[in-house]
């Protein structure tokens, strides 16, 4: 156990904790260069394109200190996005350490901040890295006054590197050594293993990502869920070489795999706890909590034939997705479908643009919604998370939403403007502290449906990039909640309904009615585009009728183009819904859920 | 029957709205040119069970920018090559000033017995818009020497929903056009096409065309002045009198065979459709050097042969013959297309009758749409 060290990297996106993990990899010899893939943690294109690490992976590098002895370094990978917080505790808390990996040209963020204190509440040994030292812009000695003065981390521990280059990783992995305390444990005792993270394999079922706190765990022991009891024969055990490699047993301390012939990554939760039928510890690891969906949308396929498709496609994600979740949908404009539950709003953007990349679904998503609870005057509380299901506006006798606390960390300047906009989205209760020189962290109570409507990219735009946002689920809180509709041509396009609250209701009204005129080409007839609450219309506009669509000139030579012109157009008509007898395309859809101001 | 194209793909400039395979300021190319249709024309191989040819239809660019020593030849070759039927329609494009009574004659004279004029606008400030080099009375002497050198088969090319033009404007060079007694008109709508420079300044916001009242106004006078002329609406864009209806156009809109030669021509025969280079210098060079110059075949299935020839047919008025259809397909358009058709009838786009399918004069204002379903 002396040899072994678990540690994390906590770091803002973009602040290089890929490149690092890479170079890590490399020094340990880990494998050939040949093999070598840049950012080989981050596999899936989304988390390359965007550069989040969204399903966490980890990994176990053999390294050879400067005092002879080779030392089992594992690094936990850890989602670098506010969905995925939970996830994050989970990674930490299989760890005795962590790097808090710092851009020297960008200085410390929200995110890193949010992450950091996670670690400090695991009591986790922190060493500060101030990356990209070889950056013009980089301002290291700053960067390292913040992390003293403003963080009081030990500024002694602090090392300095360019994942990029390699320079200075050395120090670090010699540091992990010295500094970061090997884990505690009791390899006799019961067996405690924490979940934090499962993935699937067509092959092999789930593989479970498991931190070895106390006792053995080998083939052929009976294992059982603290969280729900269910029981599995251990098929394999090992550890997170580049690939993975069996072990006889897996030991306190340890930071490995289990195989068990788990079918679903949902019954493998992050944060429960595995023990051994035949001799299970009394307690379970603290901290576990069921999954929380907080974001909810329909998803349909464009064309009704895709249904299956969409299915088959949820379902595998679901594989490796357990905080996604789905049930049967269906719409009258836009056939069957399925809600969705979200962790958060990035969350969905990656669902769709995995079921859309990966599966080649073409989709049409619903407005997102946040789950309200409903008070009906019979004395029921019912729980709605879907316009479809909003009840007879009689029988309702107050209406709750979710509630966060935003902590929002920016550069002085902008503390007007990232004020306004937390007021404009009905903030409460805002109050800032400066927790360095020149930063404010500025925390806000916002409602939860404010937030996921377009609010981190309204953050980014007004404060330049330089604001960073993090959130924390709070209470439910009285709403004044209205259902608004969208009408084309006097009939209901029920995927375009939205739960508002009654404030906002007519901006959202016109500002639907001014993306679809902008969507809907014109056709063989006027269309009316209006927006109602209740029976009362409170938006309109009009896409005037198609007069002419005619080409002038085909001949010979134009014969084939235009033919494919016309076949495009066919295609083209084939993505689009029809309600009522007018087609409206996919990108209408979509642009209502565009943010009112570029 | 079967017909044969000829591009030239020669123009004294380049106008603004033209997307057309024609390159200005190649006077050198052109004997060099001529000589490479003649050389193509010979590699042509004619089918075993030969449709004669009835109709050639010289195209281009400006045809008549060569000079007549080229031009005559070319038709000769082609007479030498294919047995041409004896009532033959032998069109020409022509462009105003490129023309004089005496190099028309001499065309007349080589067999060419159909005349189409590029005029495009009896209104100067129209022609100056529209990028022409010539004016009114340039137009007005290609009319008059169109006809006196024996031409009695003339068409009028037309342009309208030009930048400035108002429906007034529109009807003045109608109401000219038709003062000439021409058998045919063309009356084309502008269409912007991409890589255009009129493409370029609508992006700008320079482009100053009607509104679609404005057009819609002009879409229905040409109709009615053509009709009070004896001009009967035969096509989108065509009016002709009974009987001059351009017969190699009527092969293309009834998805015939058609052979073509010369540089961006595109051929047709047995459901081979061949697309040939457009740069007529690398067009010179394969032929010279023994290859042929297609460059894009494609082979039609039966299926997208027989939609293609329903949305092409649909151009005409009379629409496309369902026993034609039969005959050629072994498929009417009941059993293709089923209830779509009786969607369409009941939107009033398109008229099935015991013999035909066509679109009603609403359908045929937004035909895209319509043959979009078709297609």
């Amino acid at each position: 156990m002396k040899h072994i060290r678990n540690f994390s990297i906590i770091a803002h996106i973009d602040h290089g904790k890929s490149t690092l993990a890479d170079r890590m990899i490399q020094k340990c010899k880990l494998i050939s260069d040949r093999e070598f893939k840049d950012q080989l943690l981050d596999n899936m294109d989304i988390e390359r394109e965007r550069g989040i690490t969204i399903k966490s992976q980890t990994i176990c590098l053999p390294y050879q200190a400067r005092d002879g002895q080779t030392y089992d370094l594992n690094l936990v990978d850890t989602p670098g996005h506010v969905d995925f917080s939970y996830e994050v505790s989970r990674a930490l808390t299989s760890c005795e350490g962590a790097l808090l990996l710092i851009d020297a040209a960008q200085g410390v963020e929200a995110q890193t901040l949010a992450n950091l204190y996670l670690a400090m509440e695991n009591d986790l040994e922190i060493i500060p890295v101030i990356n990209k030292i070889d950056l013009p812009s980089a301002e290291p000695e700053k960067v390292a006054l913040q992390i003293e003065e403003d963080l009081g981390l030990d500024g002694s521990l602090i090392q300095y590197c360019s994942a990029k280059t390699g320079k200075g990783v050395e120090d670090i992995l010699e540091a992990i050594v010295k500094h970061l305390p090997p884990p505690e444990g009791d390899p006799d005792k019961e067996l405690q293993a924490l979940i934090f993270d499962a993935h699937y394999d067509a092959f092999r079922g789930t593989i479970i990502s498991v931190r070895i706190i106390n006792g053995t765990i080998k083939a052929g022991d009976v294992i059982r869920f603290m969280s729900n009891g269910t029981e599995y024969r251990v098929e394999e055990v090992g550890l997170f070489k580049f690939r993975r490699e069996a072990e006889k047993k897996l030991s306190a301390g340890q930071i490995g795999y289990i195989l068990a012939g788990v079918k679903t990554v949902r019954d493998t939760r992050p944060g429960d706890t595995i023990t051994l039928r035949d001799r299970p510890c009394a307690k379970a690891l603290p901290g576990f909590k069921e999954v929380q969906q907080v974001v909810f949308s329909s998803l349909y396929p464009i064309s009704t034939d895709d249904y299956e498709d969409l299915a088959a496609a949820l379902e595998k994600l679901q594989l490796n997705d357990a905080a996604l979740s789905f049930q049967k949908d269906s719409s009258a404009a836009l056939g069957f479908g399925f809600r969705c539950g979200f962790l958060g709003l990035l969350h969905l953007e990656v669902v769709q643009e995995r079921l859309e990349r990966e599966f080649d679904v073409s989709l049409i998503l619903t407005v997102p919604s946040v789950k309200y609870n409903f008070y009906l005057s019979d004395g029921t509380k019912i729980e709605v998370d879907n316009p479809a299901h909003f009840p007879d506006p009689a029988k309702i006798q107050r209406v709750e939403e979710p509630f966060i606390r935003a902590t929002i960390l920016i550069p002085e300047r902008y503390m007007g403007a990232v004020m306004t906009l937390c007021m404009e989205r009905r903030g409460e209760n805002t109050s800032y502290h400066y927790p360095m020189p020149g930063r404010i962290e500025f925390t806000c109570e916002l409602p939860l449906a404010e937030v996921i409507y377009d609010f981190y990219d309204r953050l980014k735009s007004i404060t330049q990039g330089y604001g960073s946002f993090d959130y924390e689920m709070l209470d439910y809180r009285l709403s004044d909640l209205v259902k608004l509709d969208i009408l084309v041509n006097g009939e209901i396009v029920d995927a375009l309904s939205q739960l508002v609250h009654r404030n906002n209701s007519r901006a959202r009204g016109l500002h639907a009615c001014e993306m679809l005129k902008e969507e809907i080409p014109r056709q063989m007839f006027k269309i009316a585009i209006q927006a109602a609450i209740g029976g009362n219309i409170i938006a309109r506009t009009n896409v005037s009728a198609l007069r002419k669509d005619v080409t002038a000139k085909c001949y010979g030579g134009d014969i084939s183009r235009k033919r494919k012109l016309l076949e495009k157009q066919k295609e083209g008509k084939k993505r689009m819904k029809t309600v009522g007898n007018v087609d409206i395309p996919q990108t209408a859809f979509l642009a209502v859920l565009r943010s009112e101001q570029k | 029957m079967a017909g044969l194209y000829l591009h030239i793909p020669f123009c004294s400039s380049k106008c603004p709205y033209c997307s057309f395979v024609s390159f200005p300021g190649m006077e050198q190319v052109m004997p060099r040119y001529a000589r490479a249709v003649e050389s193509e024309l010979a590699t042509l191989v004619r089918q075993e069970q030969e449709t004669p040819i009835e109709t050639v239809f010289a195209g281009g660019g400006t045809p008549t920018i060569l000079p007549t020593e080229l031009l005559i030849p070319l038709f000769d070759a082609i007479r030498k090559k294919f047995s041409l039927a004896a009532e033959a329609e032998i069109s020409i494009e022509a462009n105003p000033g490129t023309v004089t009574r005496e190099s028309l004659a001499r065309l007349r004279q080589a067999g060419i017995n159909r005349i189409s004029l590029g005029i495009q606008s009896f209104n100067d400030s129209e022609l100056g818009k529209l990028g022409r080099r010539y004016r009114t009375g340039v137009a007005r002497q290609a009319v008059m020497a169109a006809k006196a050198a024996g031409f009695d088969n003339l068409s009028i090319d037309l342009i309208y929903g030009v930048p400035g033009q108002s429906p007034a404007t529109w009807r003045q060079t109608l109401e000219e056009s038709l003062s000439y007694v021409p058998q045919h008109l063309s009356c084309y709508q502008l269409t912007i096409e991409d890589g255009t420079p009129f493409a370029e300044m609508m992006e700008r916001g320079d482009l100053d065309l009607p509104g679609e009242e404005d057009i819609e106004m002009m879409d229905e006078m040409t109709v009615e002045v053509c009709r009070s002329a004896g001009l009967r609406h035969y096509e989108i864009s065509n009016f002709a009198r009974p009987g001059r209806e351009c017969r190699h156009n009527i092969n293309y809109w009834r998805n015939g065979d058609y052979y073509a030669v010369g540089s961006g021509a595109v051929s047709c025969i047995s459901g081979r459709r061949q697309r040939r280079t457009e740069d007529p210098v690398a067009y010179c060079r394969m032929v010279e050097n023994g290859r042929s110059p297609v460059i894009e075949e494609e082979n039609l299935d039966r299926e997208t042969s027989f939609r293609e020839s329903v949305v092409i047919g649909m151009r005409m008025l009379t629409g496309i013959s369902r026993a034609d259809l039969v005959a050629r397909y072994g498929m009417d358009v009941q059993d293709c297309y089923g209830g779509l058709l009786d969607r369409l009838q009941d939107g009033g786009l398109v008229e099935l009758s015991p013999t035909h399918l066509r679109l009603t004069d609403y359908g045929r204002r937004v035909a895209n749409t319509v043959l979009a379903e078709l297609v």
